[in-house]
């Protein structure tokens, strides 16, 4: 009983101070990681070199000459691996339940509720080398809840919080049965209904003020004295202009969230589906003075507004296809355009994502790009650096550097090569992924029928029936069995974690 | 109430009242010389000079002296260029169509520079220079139409954001054509619609009123309080002495006042709605049929200061008197038979506008609330054919769409100040064998 008011406690601490990093839980044990290149992204490729880990960072890194192997430290590598910081994905709306809820503005919904650890997507994550993810809510909204950065790792949304209440997706494009003038309407009401709210609320509070003072001065009560001695406790107040007489727990928990969206609290994140959206999120961004804390999520339609997205400063992640394709309308000419080139051309920053439909390896995406004529460099600071700036996490993920997070993936060879495998995944010190225990990509490419996934032979169909004749949940037991599904990803994890270890 | 408060977050009234946008400057000055210069319907000069400079019109007459490295532009004929009033020029197409708007959804948004460009090249080649734009053209309340230059580029250049409210009683919506009660109610919800915002604007001055009262009253009575603050504490004290003196419990004195008075909740539907009976914003119904239109003249009697416009109205002439004498114009899309929206009541009948015209009623021509609006000239000489006379015609597609919805001081005709939008022919702009040599839109020439 006691246990539970203990741990909302605890949670909303963590909640209510804006934290830094939730590390994953750490051993003593040191790691070593060898290659025979590795690809720090924050400088020259280091040939021949040795990372060392201890605590979940990198604590030294050079080649095997520089850093020194100390004995009770695990090796990982080998001198054909090529080692990588691991990609980070600056948005993505999948790994959860469902990516939208069906209400416009539902800005006090918190992704973690929604987030499945052992969603397939998770598991993908780290076949392709994603170690930080953002989750945020899917573009079908007007203002949606808040979302948060993890890791691909763990059995609890808790163990894989990286950040939690991390961002807010809000939408210029119309949400499902909605026009793009209905849209800007729901968009519209939802900040006005927040300043009627607080207006009134306002209001009552300097009401209520005069209301005492004129009733202290009625009954003569002297009411700056008495105010004097009852001052100790002052209750932190909002940090907004015109809402320092209201305490910070007195807002309705429908409207705090965006209230603490206009604090810059969070990054906006908006969706944007064509150029006149992207106009439409520059223009609500600069009206709430959220500008600072924008992204836009593009998608590949967009770029007719790089030149508006390159003047307002705001960094962007490209959801669409990386080619837009458009036909002239009187013409019926399709004309293609390569779109990271022409944002890169603008000096719009931008990170590449794997929620296009394509594909879900950012090193592919990343190669797309090379292959599309951006140079190579860009391309990978798309899917390491500015992603991990975009997150705010600049300091802890997206290159190998002494002092930062020790995410770090060994490729078979280039990372932008399409024969190259991600073999080894490290997150924050800990091996999570190793491709030759990968069941699932065992059975795709070798045809290796993981345990526990082949449909039951004759003979234990009918011992599974005598048992099913004892009791009820027995009976469900067996049929949850013979679907095979469940038990097959139990399996895998267990197969997943225990191979990490 | 709360001035300066919330600095972050503007008010709603910031995109209530109308704001004019900068007109886009030319760079360059453009003098157009012509020989029968139509200042507006039924005023020529000629031989006449028009001066633009920095997208306005400084300058009209004979003889004038041009500055030099203006661009010299030579034709038969110039007039003002064409406003088509009833338009979903340059909208995105699903708003537009949109059947879900509210009186307070606004066209402005759904206005998408970046798309559909050779819908808006064709119409500034046809010389259609303005359009009100209207999105919502099956939903019953279409919302707040704007008044906007055409223009190629990715900047719209908006004459009015706010320019009417609009609706449409008894129309074919997604395939369904209203029954004689659905046509009846749609009148009814319409007129419901504006009641409410009567009472709402209502409501808000009230609540003004009430407000300055109480805050007065409280005032003076504050002044008192602070006059008394000495007796009463004195008095307060006392009291305390004698409870102290009698062991009985000291109880303060019930403080009393009136309460103050609440407002009522911003709502921009019934803010939109109440702007339209107040008359800032005409209100334009789409209405065909001679059983809404008879309802809709009687329910909308009693708004006085309610500016209705009926677009459409193909069974208007029935009604001829009352509009004259009321003073509502129609927006009529004068069509060959057979030709047009083919879901909508009846066609268009192209001798409609001559009808009316010569009936009293004021006349605009549109081109019936879709994004063809290049045929506007067409439309209107299809109309000069049958029956309406020339200078109405022109009219009909020039200063009658600027006065209506109140931009008559920047569009619609040639004159010192507005903005330049001049088109020259090398014939009569209603002549169909005329042909348009330039387009020259707020100071830029567009079209050679």
């Amino acid at each position: 009983m006691n246990a539970i008011p203990m741990r909302s406690l605890v949670r909303t601490l963590l909640c209510s101070v804006a934290l830094g990093a939730f590390p994953l839980a750490q051993s003593d044990q040191k790691l070593i990681i060898e290659a025979g290149r590795i690809m720090t992204q924050a400088g020259p490729d280091i040939e021949n070199g040795r990372i060392l880990i201890e605590g979940g960072r990198i604590t030294a890194i050079g080649t095997q000459a520089e850093v020194e192997k100390p004995w009770d430290a695990l090796v990982l590598g080998g001198p054909k691996l090529v080692a990588f910081p691991g990609f980070v994905e600056a948005h993505t709306s999948q790994g959860m339940d469902r990516p939208n809820e069906n209400i416009d503005v539902a800005p006090f919904l918190d992704i973690r509720d929604s987030i499945d650890p052992v969603a397939y997507f998770f598991e993908d994550c780290l076949r392709y080398g994603v170690t930080t993810i953002n989750v945020q809510q899917g573009g079908n909204c007007v203002v949606g809840g808040r979302g948060m950065i993890v890791r691909p790792v763990g059995m609890t949304v808790e163990e894989m919080t990286v950040r939690p209440l991390f961002g807010m997706k809000l939408s210029t494009r119309p949400k499902s049965g909605k026009s793009r003038a209905t849209q800007m309407q729901a968009l519209r009401f939802a900040f006005d209904d927040l300043r009627t709210y607080l207006e009134d609320l306002v209001e009552k509070e300097k009401d209520e003020q005069g209301y005492a003072k004129r009733e202290a001065l009625f009954q003569g009560r002297d009411l700056e004295a008495e105010k004097a001695e009852g001052r100790a406790l002052a209750n932190a107040t909002w940090k907004l202009e015109g809402l320092e007489l209201i305490p910070r727990g007195a807002l309705d928990e429908r409207y705090a969230p965006l209230v603490e969206l206009l604090e810059g609290r969070y990054t906006a994140f908006i969706h944007c589906n064509d150029p006149l959206d992207v106009d439409h999120a520059l223009e609500l961004a600069r009206k709430h003075g959220l500008l600072a804390k924008t992204v836009l999520v593009l998608e590949d339609d967009c770029w007719k507004a790089a030149e508006l997205i390159a003047e307002a400063g705001v960094p962007a992640v490209l959801e669409g296809s990386l080619t837009h394709v458009e036909r002239d309308p009187i013409t019926g000419v399709e004309k293609e355009t390569f779109v990271p080139g022409v944002l890169h051309a603008k000096g719009v920053r931008f990170a590449l994502s794997s929620e296009d439909p394509n594909t879900r390896a950012p090193a592919y995406q990343a190669a797309l790009a090379v292959g599309g004529g951006l140079d190579r460099q860009t391309a990978l600071d798309a899917v390491t650096k500015v992603p991990a700036e975009i997150l705010g996490l600049g300091n802890e993920v997206g290159s190998l550097e002494k002092g930062k997070l020790a995410n770090v993936l060994l490729f078979s060879g280039d990372p932008l090569s399409i024969t190259a495998w991600v073999e080894h995944v490290v997150i924050e010190g800990k091996p999570v992924y190793e491709r030759a225990k990968d069941l699932r990509n065992k059975h795709l490419l070798e045809g290796v029928q993981p345990p526990n996934t082949a449909p039951p032979s004759k003979a234990d169909e009918e011992k599974e029936f005598e048992q099913g004749e004892h009791s009820d949940a027995d009976k469900k037991d067996a049929e949850k069995d013979d679907k095979g599904n469940e038990k097959k990803d139990d399996a895998k994890d267990e197969k997943k974690e225990g191979g990490g270890r | 109430m709360l001035a300066g408060l919330f600095l972050s977050l503007p008010t709603a009234a910031d995109h209530l009242g109308p704001v004019p946008s900068p007109l886009l400057a030319g760079e360059q000055a453009v003098a157009i010389r012509a020989e029968r210069v139509i200042l507006r319907p039924g005023e020529e000069l000629e031989n006449g000079t028009i001066l633009i400079e920095r997208g306005r019109i400084v300058a009209i007459g004979k003889d004038l002296a041009v500055p030099e490295g203006a661009r010299v532009i030579e034709g038969a004929v110039a007039c003002a260029g064409f406003i088509d009033p009833w338009s979903s020029l340059g909208l995105d197409p699903s708003s537009a169509a949109d059947s879900n708007s509210t009186p307070g959804t606004r066209s402005i948004d759904a206005l998408d520079p970046w798309h559909r460009v050779h819908e808006r090249q064709e119409a500034l080649r046809g010389g259609v220079t303005a359009a009100r734009i209207q999105l919502g053209r099956t939903s019953p309340f279409a919302g707040i139409g704007a008044l906007v230059q055409t223009d190629e580029g990715s900047k719209p250049v908006v004459v009015l954001e706010d320019a009417c409210m609009a609706g449409s009683v008894g129309i074919t919506r997604s395939g369904r054509s209203p029954d004689v009660f659905d046509r009846v109610s749609e009148v009814d919800r319409l007129i419901g619609a504006l009641e409410k915002g009567k009472r709402y604007r209502e409501a808000q001055i009230d609540f003004r009123k009430e407000l300055e009262k109480w805050l007065k009253a409280i005032t003076e009575k504050t002044t008192e309080l602070e006059k008394d603050f000495k007796k009463a504490k004195k008095d307060r004290e006392k009291e305390e002495k004698d409870a102290k003196e009698k062991a009985k419990e000291f109880k303060e004195k019930k403080y009393k006042e009136d309460k103050k008075p609440r407002r009522t909740r911003p709502d921009p539907d019934d803010e939109a709605m109440a702007r339209a009976v107040e008359g800032e914003l005409p209100l334009v119904v789409e209405v065909h049929r001679a059983s809404e239109i008879r309802r809709l003249l009687e329910k909308t009697e009693p708004f006085e200061r309610l500016r209705l416009v009926i677009a459409g109205g193909t069974e208007a002439l029935s009604f001829a008197k009352e509009l004259v004498v009321r003073k509502i114009p129609v927006i009529v899309y004068p069509t060959p038979l057979g030709v047009g929206r083919a879901d909508e009541y009846e066609a268009h009948d192209p001798a409609l506008a001559g009808e009316l015209a010569r009936a009293g009623v004021r006349v605009l021509i549109g081109s019936g609330g879709g994004a063809n609006a290049r045929e506007l000239r067409f439309l209107a000489a299809l109309a000069v054919g049958h029956g309406l006379d020339h200078d109405q015609a022109l009219a009909a597609i020039t200063t009658a769409p600027a006065q209506v919805f109140d931009a008559s001081a920047r569009i619609g005709a040639l004159a010192p100040g507005c903005s330049g939008d001049v088109l020259v022919f090398d014939g009569d702009p209603l002549d169909t064998r005329s042909g348009l040599r330039f387009v020259v839109a707020h100071g830029l020439v567009v079209v050679q």
